[in-house]
């Protein structure tokens, strides 16, 4: 069997500092397994047998998948692994060769399961520069498989991994490790600017990514300053849409232009009732040819922008529609906020009222009264948040995106 | 309830309420809603000052509906509430 073309990169977990190919060693897993791994040495080990090997392969981190779901893995004819532990399947059917299941981030619910190959999951293609990334996000997800196939198929790319344990001090281990390009969720990026500014600045950036979440200029506009030799792009992914958008420009949203476009190779994006809905070749099997994201996208000027969840971004406050991400978009923009969440919270006679929390930069005296004030001028009555808390840090989930 | 509000803890917060929007409330418990400009989102604000002071969820479905319309009657409703 042919290597894959990234076969002598190096990869850094907690347990393993050596190339893709120098995993060769590991014991066989069984031809279809879904392996529920606790950190990402066990993580790369199934990667690199998905990669070498005509097996069938779902990798998620253990704390993801409940008794009951790995049940249903085990009925739909996988082997569940979970360290030593093997559990076999309920079912008997061969291996389908080449199949990598995803589990989808849940944010909705329980994690679905999509189909995809290595093949659908490999965005990045042509000659790129030496570089050694970093992958903080949760083994398993979408933005994680990014970094690992790009590491997989592209000579040069190695990849340095943080557990979610580790984030904390990500940005030492960064500097530790010549990190030169890292990807991470907005949240990822504030938090670290927020936390570890000073080690951050050491670290020699070349590719800063974020993705997973809307990005609002007020980051993009941190991270030039702190790296103003880096490029900063914003990438539109999903489970299920693939990777469908990618920005270099700086700027927050994307291009209008780009709009109901024909570009052959390329996903066609549009906007319908205010959702983007993105009809692409690197979606998951099994998907409408025109996805609904469930994002709302609004154009502004010559931009598309996305400011959140349609499904968690209305707030009903006594009939009057507030809007989750309007609410944080104006809070963001308040010189002292370096954070905000915004959501509805159950309250009497009008069912819900507007809740925000907010961080604030070091040393800001800002008080509540004048957060509500300054959202008081720009909002409407309804919109203006009630209960306003102010956090010392950002809170910040397994999948690196904050509950906003 | 252990943690229950006074009546005069009650009556600070909700002149928090109302000075947040830059409006006075008067000393007068008998001064109607309508006239400070007190409203639904300002009740319901105050409700959740109230639930985050003695962090227990309020429940409004036991007391029933009742006619609330001037500060007494806010002040009467939370403290009935809170002795739900």
């Amino acid at each position: 069997m042919t290597l894959p073309v990234g076969a002598g990169n190096r990869i850094i977990t907690a347990g393993y500092d050596g190339t893709w190919a120098g995993l060769a060693d590991t014991p066989a897993l069984p031809p279809a397994a879904a392996v529920l791994v606790r950190d990402n040495t066990e993580a790369v080990r199934a990667v690199w047998q998905a990669a070498t090997t005509d097996r069938e392969t779902l990798i998620a981190a253990a704390t993801r998948v409940g008794d009951e779901q790995a049940q249903e893995f085990r009925e739909s004819g996988l082997t569940v692994v979970r360290g030593d532990e093997v559990q076999p399947p309920l079912a008997e059917r061969d291996a389908e060769a080449g199949r990598v299941w995803l589990l989808t981030s849940g944010s909705t619910g329980r994690p679905k399961q999509v189909a995809h190959t290595l093949e659908s999951l490999t965005t990045v293609a042509g000659d790129q520069p030496r570089r050694t990334w970093l992958c903080p996000y949760a083994t398993g997800a979408y933005a994680w498989w990014q970094v690992v196939t790009l590491s997989l198929s592209l000579p040069g790319q190695d990849v340095l991994f943080v557990e979610p344990g580790e984030l904390d001090r990500w940005p030492q281990m960064a500097v530790d490790a010549g990190v030169t390009a890292a990807s991470g969720t907005p949240t990822f990026w504030r938090q670290a600017l927020f936390r570890s500014g000073e080690t951050l600045a050491q670290l020699q950036l070349e590719q800063i990514t974020l993705g997973g979440e809307p990005v609002d200029q007020a980051v993009l506009d941190t991270l030039r300053e702190v790296f103003p030799q880096a490029r900063i792009s914003w990438i539109y992914a999903s489970s299920e849409a693939g990777a469908a958008i990618a920005v270099h420009d700086g700027k927050a949203g994307f291009p209008a232009a780009w709009l109901d476009r024909e570009t052959p190779g390329r996903p066609r994006l549009t906007v319908e009732d205010g959702e983007l809905v993105i009809a692409s070749s690197k979606a998951a099997e099994g998907m409408d040819a025109a996805i609904r994201t469930g994002d709302r996208a609004e154009v502004v000027g010559d931009r598309v922008m996305i400011t959140g969840r349609i499904a968690s971004d209305e707030i009903n406050v006594g009939g009057s529609k507030a809007s989750a991400s309007k609410v944080r978009g104006v809070l963001l923009d308040h010189p002292d906020v370096q954070w905000a969440a915004v959501r509805g919270r159950k309250a009497p006679l009008v069912g819900q009222v507007v809740m925000a929390e907010v961080v604030l930069a070091d040393g800001s005296q800002t008080t509540d009264a004048d957060l509500t004030a300054w959202c008081a001028e720009r909002l409407p009555d309804y919109s203006v948040p009630r209960r306003l808390r102010v956090l010392p840090e950002i809170p910040i989930k397994e999948t690196l995106k904050s509950d906003v | 309830m252990s943690n229950a509000l006074s009546r005069d803890q009650v009556r600070t917060m909700m002149a928090e309420v109302l000075s947040a929007q830059g409006k006075e409330l008067p000393a007068d418990d008998s001064a109607s809603l309508e006239t400070i400009g007190f409203r639904s989102l300002d009740f319901s604000e105050l409700a959740l000052r109230v639930e985050d002071e003695i962090d227990e969820e309020l429940n409004f479905d036991a007391p029933g509906l009742r006619s609330i319309e001037t500060v007494g009657d806010v002040l009467d409703f939370l403290e009935q509430l809170q002795s739900a």
